[in-house]
This record gives structure tokens, sequence and C-alpha cells, in this order.
């Protein structure tokens, strides 16, 4: 029996996945920052609805076993309906050596391009960085990309691609080097060499563990602690919650931080 | 005494376990192989019950310090030092030990016979800490591997350099719990105590509320959110049977980590004000986020750096760019500023640093360091408004009509003031023009809330003088800097008159000084005049006061002569006065010395009567029956009510404290030894029984003063709460060169006690037995029989566990110590010293671990066994700076030969009856011309036998200045008729 045999016999239930990778959206957008955006918008624009949606519910139900980046391509894993997961792989191309070597010049003339990376966020002006090199960071047309699964489905994307790459967004929503790694340059290798052209130190080692002293005096004694430091301002209740990132959990349409802030403003007030 | 401890286990626990002074050192026989029993540990039920704590009782295998046959005592344990043990052998070495204890979340408490280790101590440091961070809202909620529902710290970048610290400072003995060869490491017990206290108080703070809604729930995944929500505010456990809480943890995880920016270094800006131009200037520097000294200019980052940083992040220069990126987010034009290769700051127009300055407290809430120019949000840099009175009366004598009081008409004006400057009508026209609220006035830059300008100019408009009651200016003053009374802050009161010398606390110094009334038995000192001027004063305003002198000034002359004064030519209802018991005996027998023409009454006893049917001038009581009787003590009338020690109300939720306040009376005073502005819990309770509602709500309070001040050290809240409570208190120490000028060279005070009804009973038993024998016997017999029975009377006055010699509790059974006690307490508050004599080593004894336990300090004692080179070494640790505050002699062993001049306190626990030895004792502190302020306190217990030979000794000396027979050889001569009149008891000497 052919592998497609069996599977036209089959039903063609998917099969769960116990610890999969999940999106951490559970509805609307998964893509949430403008650089992740950037590269779904290439894969949106192709108009394949259907079996883009039940890609994002794929990423949401985490049928995506397993997913590593390394330069120009991403290989994932997917659960279908099959016993075995279909291999997905998303291929881009890395930019040289030579290449790197000048965009790395010109990000370290300006402290804003790894600032932001630092803090998390695609620096604004970084397309034009490479732009000004002659190179385009972001993909703009879907035949930039390889694409291949294993599935028996004869679309590209298939609904496994289109999973791995809303997952594949949603890591770069939360780390922006992720993009330049695909693109050829790892967040290590980037920042040593950014360090070494702004002119950087080098590492501090790791501390040791720390055995009990046998000396009843050190035993028993407690090193002086310092008084608490400066006031902070008393901010509103609850003001911790908004100074993070959005928590993707809802309750009854509501966000699960808005039922917490009771509790807040049930600390502010000492007992 | 215990000396209390606590391990933090592998598992999450907090335990508390104590070493116990009354267990023997070591278990008898061989020592054991593997873990055995802790020799001296207390059981935790024991425990439990001691402390007054709940817990969950249980085990813990610890590593201590030991010799192979049991474990070195913890430097905070004491033991009798009489108590006589083998040297241990062996080497000594971490063993396990199986310590009993005691699982809680409770606060650690200090009762009076406990003493806290350092890892107590700091358990209860990290329990601040606990508060300090879910009172801030720095917790988030998670979920446990095993599925419960649990809230964590959130820290900042400066908590997390705290607890770097508090790591470093961690006791071994906390993480003291065997695991594998060693205890736990240092990391992981801190954050797994500070878990469990975070989750514990802020689920105490969350109280009953509920925060999971009502009704239905849907799927599965909404179940789940549910029951976290429900086990955050209700029982942890997430549901049964269990729901799939993975992928909630999982994203909770997620969700925290992007507030892990937060580390020990962050980016701080500070803003430079321009002195010439309009060029204002923000630097970027890296700041350690617990030493906010420690500040490392973006240049300095640049070039590699200083290596201070280092020993916090690897990557400075990666950290600053970090940290720069993220505060763009909330500043933008930082942004602007890092199109540099290396940056190092902002430069800004007035607008810009008036935009910058109010976002700069985003900055800090998202946790960079923000230093601001001095003036930006000191009241110096507000425009407020400046009260200036005028009052006719000039402070001068109190009594008769002198134009003073709440009622009187004083004129006053009002005027806008930039701090203490008042500002002129061409600059009120600038200010009010400014385009940009950040305006130089005077050559000062000033940040001008324009709303607050314009409300107070109209405030000025309305009514900028006239004139009111003195009462009403009063309120004025007293009233919070954002009341809505007021459109702008007050920010200085000046003038001329007695109210404005009241308002600004120079009141005591303006008065002319009061004489005590004719028959009354003491002169006061000219300190003591000046003290009196200001009750009286303060009385005639209606305004309590809080008497706060040094101990040993004096405070009881001077509310005596304050009463004698208002009753010399008026009849008033009787004042009540409530001190602790160990006190009663002593106000009754100063106020018929003082003052014999009061009518003093004690409410005391089962037997005490109605209270309004009591005809009298003084009523004394306790704390104890205030809280007792407070509803018979509210139905009658009082002129007054006098709290002495009234750091005893310092809680003010306690029923004392809350009896003492619903006293209706016409006038308050409170006195203390303590320095009441140092302990601001105790200040806001005093100050409200003298002034109810002076210092608002204690919660407002806490808000306003308590916390900026102790946490924060907030100075301009310390001036304002100087400024509010400065009128009502007054406190002069001895040190005070013009109070030491008008002190005499020592300082001699007899303090009368009264005895406990355990004291009382032991008494008149040893006094029956031996009149019952004393008459069958003579010669040497009947010698041995009297001087027995006064050693054992003396040995009752002291302490009933003296008498009796069983090694029981030492707390709350004599009223000699509670007075000893009392004492202590403000001598060590002074940070003073004291020598305290008994002839009875044993009671030394008995006393260095209670002592030890109770002021939780060393307490050195010498007595005849204390060989010379170890005499030698406590006397020359007492005599260093910051050597012990107590230290025990027996009359014998340290009556001679010492010196001990860093005592200025003497205390003769018990007499000798012979006034050479005591003065040589109390020479070992006094020596001419070497320090003027010793006070030498001699304890009596009233109505016993130490009182009246106290009094027959004093007899004989004003008569015939005869040497009477010292020592008490004398008393054996004495006929029986006149024995049983010297040891036999007098009646009102117990209390309760």
């Amino acid at each position: 029996m052919s592998e497609d045999e069996w599977w036209r016999d089959a039903p063609t239930r998917t099969i769960k996945v116990e610890n999969g990778l999940r999106a951490r959206s559970t509805r609307g957008d998964i893509a949430r920052t403008w650089w992740s955006r950037r590269f779904i918008e290439v894969l949106e624009e192709l108009g394949l609805g259907g079996r883009l949606e039940r890609g994002k519910r794929y990423a949401r139900q985490g049928q995506v076993v397993s997913m590593s980046l390394s330069p120009s391509i991403v290989v994932a894993t997917v659960q279908g309906s099959r016993p075995a997961p279909y291999r997905v792989k998303i291929g881009v191309k890395a930019f040289t050596a030579d290449q790197w070597a000048q965009v790395e010049q010109a990000l370290a003339g300006r402290a804003l391009y790894l600032a932001k990376l630092l803090a998390g966020e695609m620096p604004t002006g970084i397309e034009e960085v490479f732009e000004g090199i002659g190179l385009r960071l972001f993909p703009n047309s879907f035949a930039e990309f390889s694409m291949e699964c294993s599935c028996p489905d004869w679309e590209v994307p298939c609904k496994h691609l289109a999973a791995t790459c809303y997952l594949l967004a949603e890591s770069f929503d939360t780390d922006p080097f992720e993009i330049l790694a695909w693109r050829g340059r790892s967040r290590q290798d980037l920042l040593d060499s950014l360090r070494a052209r702004r002119g950087g130190p080098a590492v501090a080692p790791e501390p040791g563990p720390d055995p009990l002293p046998d000396d009843p005096a050190a035993f028993w004694a407690a090193g002086s602690v310092p008084p608490a430091p400066a006031p902070p301002a008393p901010g509103a209740p609850g003001a911790v919650l908004d100074r993070l990132d959005p928590l993707p959990v809802l309750l009854r349409g509501r966000p699960l931080t808005e039922y917490l802030r009771p509790a807040y403003r049930a600390f502010a007030e000492e007992a | 005494m215990l000396a209390l401890h606590c391990l933090g286990t592998a598992d999450g626990q907090v335990v508390l376990w104590a070493e116990d002074s009354a267990r023997p050192d070591r278990r008898p026989g061989k020592a054991a192989r593997g873990a055995v029993e802790h020799p001296f540990a207390v059981p935790g039920a024991e425990l439990a019950e001691r402390l007054g704590v709940e817990g969950t009782e249980l085990t813990v295998r610890a590593l201590l310090p030991s010799h192979p046959s049991a474990p070195l005592p913890s430097p905070e344990l004491v033991r009798d030092p009489l108590a006589t043990a083998a040297a241990q052998r062996g080497a000594v070495r971490l063993r396990p030990w199986l310590v009993g204890g005691l699982a809680t979340t409770a606060a650690v408490p200090e009762p009076d016979d406990v003493r806290l280790g350092a890892s107590a101590r700091y358990l209860a440091a990290l329990r601040e800490f606990a508060e300090d961070l879910v009172g801030r809202g720095r917790v988030l909620p998670a979920v446990t591997s095993s599925g419960h529902a649990r809230w964590r710290p959130a820290p900042t970048g400066a908590d997390s350099a705290r607890l770097a610290r508090l790591r470093e400072a961690m006791p071994p003995a906390l993480r003291a719990q065997q695991v594998g060869g060693d205890g736990l490491p240092a990391g992981t017990v801190l954050s797994s105590v500070l878990d469990t206290l975070v989750d514990t108080i802020a689920r105490q703070r969350i109280g009953d509320l509920d925060l999971a809604p009502g009704g239905l729930v849907g799927d599965q995944a909404a179940a789940v959110t549910h029951a976290l929500l429900s086990g955050l505010s209700g029982d942890p456990t997430m549901g049964t049977p269990a729901l799939p809480t993975e992928r909630l943890a999982s994203a909770l995880t997620t969700w925290r980590a992007s507030a892990a920016h937060d580390g020990p270094v962050r980016a701080c800006f500070r803003l430079h004000s321009p002195d010439g131009d309009e060029t204002w200037a923000v630097e970027f520097l890296l700041q350690a986020a617990d030493d906010p000294s420690v500040l490392v200019p973006a240049s300095e980052v640049w070039n590699g750096g200083p290596n201070v940083l280092r020993r916090w992040v690897a990557q400075p220069a990666d950290l600053l760019l970090a940290e720069l990126g993220r505060a763009g987010r909330i500043i933008p034009e930082i942004d602007d500023a890092l199109h540099d290769t290396h940056p190092t700051g902002l430069a800004l127009d007035t607008a810009g640093a008036h935009a910058f300055l109010t976002r700069a407290g985003e900055l800090d809430q998202a946790g960079f360091g923000v230093l601001l120019p001095s003036w930006w949000q000191t009241a110096a840099a507000e425009v407020g408004l400046k009260l200036t009175t005028t009052s006719p009366g000039t402070p001068g004598v109190v009594s008769g009509k002198s134009g003073m009081g709440r009622d009187e008409l004083v004129q006053y004006r009002w005027d806008m003031a930039v701090g203490e400057s008042t500002l002129t009508a061409a600059e009120l026209k600038a200010l009010a023009d400014a385009k940009v609220p950040l305006v130089r006035v005077r050559g000062r830059w000033v940040h001008l809330d324009q709303r607050r300008l314009a409300a107070g100019l109209e405030f000025i408009r309305r009514s900028a003088e006239g004139s009111t009651s003195a009462g009403n200016i009063m309120a004025l003053a007293a009233l919070p800097p954002d009341d809505p009374l007021l459109p702008a802050p007050v920010v200085g009161i000046d003038g001329d008159g007695w109210l404005a010398d009241l308002l600004n606390g120079r009141m005591e110094a303006r008065l002319e000084p009061v004489k005590a009334p004719a028959g009354f038995g003491a002169d006061l000192r000219p300190y003591q005049e000046r003290g009196l001027a200001w009750m009286a004063f303060l009385d005639r305003l209606g305004m309590g006061a809080c008497l706060a002198d040094d101990m040993g000034l004096g405070k009881t002359v001077q509310l005596l002569a304050l009463e004698a004064l208002a009753r010399a030519d008026a009849e008033r209802p009787p004042t009540l006065l409530v001190c602790p018991m160990s006190l009663v005996g002593n106000w009754q027998r100063e106020a018929a010395k003082f003052a014999p023409d009061l009518r003093v009454h004690v409410h005391h006893g089962s037997s005490r009567g109605r209270l309004d049917e009591v005809d009298a001038d003084l009523v004394i009581t306790t704390y104890n029956l205030l809280a007792r009787d407070s509803a018979r003590f509210a139905e009658r009338e009082w002129d007054r009510v006098v709290l002495d020690e009234a750091q005893n109300i310092k809680n003010s939720a306690s029923r004392q404290s809350r009896a003492a306040r619903s006293i209706p009376a016409r006038h308050r005073i409170a006195l203390t030894g303590t320095p009441v502005e140092n302990r601001l819990a105790e200040l806001w309770s005093i100050m409200d029984f003298a002034n109810p509602g002076l210092l608002g709500s204690v919660h407002r309070f806490r808000a306003r003063f308590a916390v900026p001040i102790e946490r924060y050290h907030d100075e301009d809240a310390a001036t304002r709460l100087r400024r509010v409570t400065g009128p009502f208190v007054l406190r002069r120490v001895k040190t005070d060169p013009t109070i030491i000028s008008d002190l005499p060279d020592k300082v001699e005070m007899k303090q009368l006690c009264n005895l406990t009804a355990e004291q009382a009973s032991l008494y008149q038993a040893v006094v029956d037995d031996m009149l019952l024998k004393v008459d069958e016997s003579e010669g040497v017999q009947r010698k041995g029989l009297v001087l027995s029975t006064i050693t054992r009377l003396k040995q009752v006055c002291n302490h009933p566990a003296q008498y009796l010699g069983d090694g029981s509790r030492i707390a709350g059974r004599s009223g000699k110590l509670a007075r000893l006690e009392e004492t202590l307490e403000e001598v060590i508050a002074d940070g003073d010293k004291a020598l305290v004599f008994t002839q009875f080593a044993a009671f030394g004894g008995m006393l260095v671990p209670h002592l030890a336990a109770r002021f939780d300090t060393e307490v050195l004692f010498l007595h005849g066994g204390v060989a010379k080179a170890r005499r030698d070494a406590m006397v020359e640790r007492f005599q260093s700076g910051d050597g012990p505050s107590i230290f025990l002699l027996s009359l014998k062993a340290g009556g001679t030969g010492l010196t001990l001049t860093a005592a200025n306190h003497v205390i003769h626990l018990d007499r000798w009856w012979n006034p050479a030895v005591e003065d040589q004792a109390t020479d070992r502190a006094f020596r001419i011309g070497q320090r003027r302020d010793v006070q030498v306190r001699k304890l009596m217990c009233i109505g016993t036998l130490e009182e009246k030979i106290d009094a027959m000794i004093e007899r004989k000396k004003a008569l015939a200045r005869l040497a009477v027979g010292t020592g008490e050889d004398w008393l054996t001569e004495l006929s029986t008729e006149e024995l049983r009149e010297v040891v036999s008891l007098s009646a009102e000497v117990v209390i309760e």
C-alpha cells in the first residue's frame, strides 16, 4: 500500500500533539510587530484564504512539533493526520560575509540600531541600512522564499507551511535578531562584531558555589544590608500590568489582566 | 530565654526554631552516630505556644557547627553564667541534627524572653521587603509546576540589586538544611522564602476579595483561567480534579519574562539646569540600582569604562544601549540622540526640559534612574502660601490674663511665596504670563503649577488679610499640603507674637518661667520652670502636650507642679494619671512629698470602687486597668488625663491605646522619656491621644509621614512633621549645655516599685513564718532567724524566682524587675550605659539571660567567680565606645577598684543600707569632674522593709546626723514589736 492510498482511505483527522509549540496569540492576527507583519504580509498577499486560516489554527493548536532556525533555513516538523509528522523547510537567501561586513559597518555607526535591537525592537530605519548597500532585509515577494513540505498536499504553501510561518513570525516578534540570524548573522556573531567595531570590552566570569562555613561566628552571622534605596514615586495600583507585554489570555472576551486589577488595588492599601 | 532562628527549606517552607537556655547543653551519654535530636531546641508545639504563632510542626535535618556531643549554641543564646557546664571536647565542624521547628508564614514575634538570631532578624528584613513589593504592586501571578496559583515577586531593577545585597548578607544559618553533603545555595533559599512571603502577604491583602467572576465558566481554557483567578484569591489549588494548567503556566511565564529587563544596573538620566542661557542637558549614565551613588557616564561606558559595573554586568555598553533603546519608547527625544555612534546625552530647551521633567516619573516607574535638579519637587521650588501672623500678646507670664488663647483674635496675612521669599506683584504677573511652567525666580528655577498659582491668586484676592481666632490659624497651619481647604500648600509661617512663636516651636524659650506655687515641696530647676510654663500655656489653650524630656530630668515633678498650680486657686474635677503598675507607688510617694495639698486616690485592686464617687485631685491607675475599666473611666468628667511612660500606647490599635483616647477630658498630657520623634508609630499614637486628629488617621499618617521618613529617609516629610508636631512636643536632653548647667553633679533618686500579687503573698508568708518563731528563739538563734528573714524578704522583693530558687519563669512576676526594664529601655534608647548592682550574685545570674533576650544585647556580669583577666576584659569592653550598655555587678565583686566611667546611670537593685558601700559602688561611674550627667537610682519596694528601713535611716540621719548602724546587724537588736513594724507589709502595695 502506497502512502497516498493509505491517506485516501483513512479519515483525515488531525492527530493531537501533547507538547507542541503553540502560538501565544489566541485570536486575531498572530504577528504583532511591524517587522513580523512585513514577513507575514508576503504570505497573506497570496490570497490563500482557507489554507492560511487552517495554518493559523494549527499554530494555535500546537500542531508544530519542533522548529529550528539556522542561516538561510528554517526546519520544522508538523503533525498532520498521519502518524509521522511532516517535514517543513522554509528557505531564504543568506547574505554573504562581505555583505554583512558592510551592514555591520553601517549599523555600528549609529547607536540607535543596536540600542533598539537589544531592547527587543527592529529599528525603524534598518531597512534603509540594507537598502543602502543594495540589499533587502524583508523579502517582498513570495518568490524570494523556498518552501517545502513532505505532506501530500501539492499546494504551496500548505497549511503546515503556513502554521510554521505563523510561529516563525511570532518568534520574530519576541526576538528581532532571529530575522537577522535567518539572513546569516546569529545574534552572538552580530553583537561580537558590532562590539568590536564600536570598541567594547571582554566578558566577566560566573560566580562559584557557596558551601556552609563551619566557623560558628560566620555561620550564625548576617552580613550588613544597607537601608532601602530612594523612594519610588507611588504609581497607580497595577502599574506593573501596564508595563508588561500584553498577556494573550482572555476570559469572556476580557483580558485576564483586567480581572487582576482589583487585587492590585488591595495591595496598595497597607494592612 | 529562647534564641529564635529561621531556616528556609528546599521545598520553600519558612521554619522557625529556637534554642532554649533552660535545656541541657548536650544529651547524656556517648555521642551518637548519625543525626539525632538537637539537645536544646524547643519542640515545634511548645514553640508555637511560647511564641503565640500558628504553624505546622516539623523536623528539619540541619547542619550546625558542633562538637561531637552537641551543637555549639548560637551567639544569641545566653545561659545563666553561674550555672557551670563541663567543657565540650572534640573538633568543631558541621554536623547534622534533627531540629524541631514550626513551618509558618506569620510575622516573627518577639516576646520579652525571646532573642532573635541573625537568621530570624534576616527573615524579618525579607518580610519587610516582601511587604514593600506587594504594597507597590510589584508582584505577578504564576502557576507552579504542581498546578497551584501563586503570587510571585516582580522586582524592579533597584529591587533586584537589593536582592543581590540580601543574598550576600544571608546568614548561613538560614540555609542550613542538609541536602546532600551541604546546606542549600543562598540564591535558592532567598527566592523560595521570598516567594512564600510574597504569596502570603498578597493573599492577606486580598482578604475576602474574589477575583474570579461569577456565573458559568465555558470551555476548558476558560475553566483554567477561571481557576487561576479563584486560586489567586482563595484556595491555591486550581480546581479538583486537576485541570491542565501547563499552557496557562507557560503563557504566564513568557509574560512575566517581559518584566525581566529590570536588572541590577540601569540607565540613569540626569537633568542639568542651565545657569546662564536656556540650554538644558540630559546626561546618560549607568547606575547601580541599589547604590545610586555608583554612576558611570555614558562616555566612560563606551570607552570600556571603569570596572565598578563589572561586579553586576558583563557588558555594560550593551546594557546601556538596550536601556537607551527602551527609554526611547517613553521619551522619543532619546531616540533622536542615538543617531550618534556614542551618544552621551540630550540637549533640550526649557519647554523640552519641562516635558522631560513631567515624564520623568514614567521613566522612574519603568525602572530607570532619574536624577533631577534638587529644587524640583521640593517645597522650596514650589509656589505656595506664606502665612504671617501678628498676635498682640507678647510671650510672657502664662498665668493671668495675657491675651493668649485659642479664641484670641490675631491678625494674619497671606502671601504667595517661593520657599520663604514672598513674591512681589510684578513677579506674580511674570509668573502668571509664563508660557512654560518652568520659570526662573530670583535666580532659582521654579516649577510652576499654573492651576495652583491661579487658585492661590484668587484666594489672596478674596482674603489676603484679616483677623481671626488663634484656634482657626492653628488648624490651618496643621493642614496637610494637599488639603482641599487651601489652594496651595503652606510653605512658610512667620510673624510676631505668641502665635507665631508657638507655630514655629519656639514657645518654650520665649515664655517667662513659672515658679511652683507656695507650699510645693521642691525648688524647680530653671528648665523645669520653663517646662511648667510651657505646659501651663498649652493647658490654657486647651491643646494637649507631650513632655518628652530625657529620663531623670524630672517629668514627674513638673507635672505635679502643674497640678498644684492649676489647683492653687480653682476647684477642678480630678486629673486621671495612668502609669505602669511598677510606678504607681512612686507617684503616690512623690505626690505626697512635693504636692502634699493634692488629694491622691489610687484606683486599683479587686475592691476598686465607683469612680464617680471619688473625691480627689489626682486619681492614679495603671494601663491594664485603664483597658479593663475603660467604660468606668469614661463615665465621669476629668480635668486632665496624663499618661506617664506614654510609650505604653505605642500600638495605636491596642486596647490600652483606644481606652486612653476614649476618656473625656478637658486637657491631655503625655509624658515619655523615649525619643518620640524617632519612633513614628509611637509619635502618632501619642499625638493622637494628646491632640486628637492633629496628624490625621493612622493610615494617612503612615502614607504621608511614616513610610517616607522611616523607609526612605525623606527630609521634606520629616520637616513637615516637625512643623506640625513641634508646638506640642517638648524634649530636652540632659546633654544640652543649657540643661547641664542647671543640673547638680549627680542626680540621686529613690524609686519605689510595687509588688506583684505573687510577691506580696510570698512576702506575707515569710513574715508570718518569722513572727511565729521569733519569740521562741533567742541569742544567736534569734539573730540568725532575723537576718535570714531579712535576706529572704529582700529576695522576694527582687523576684519570686530568686526567693524560690526553682529556675521558674522570669518575665512579668516582679514590680522591681519591671521598673528595671523600663529604666534600661530608656537608657538604651538614649544610647547611654548603665551599671546595675545587686548584692545577690544568683539574682544577677538569673537576670543575665532575661535581660539579654529582653533587650537583644550582650549583658556583662561581674561576680566573685570571675577571674581577673576576664574582669579586666569586661571592663575594657564596657569602657569602649561601642561596647555593651548593661553591666551587672555583684556589689561585693564590683564595688571597688574598677573604673567604669562609660556609665552614666547607676541602678541599685537592692539595698545594702550602708551609704558608704553604696556610694563607693556609685563612684565607679561617677568621678568628680569627669561627667555631670550621672543618675543614680535606688530601687525599693513600696510598703516593704526596704522602704521602711530606708525611712528609718533617713530620719535618724536628719535628727542626729548619727552614723546610724549601717548594714543589717542593728535590726537584730530590735524588739519583736519593732521588728513586726519594720517587716510587715503595708496595705495598698499591690496594684494588680
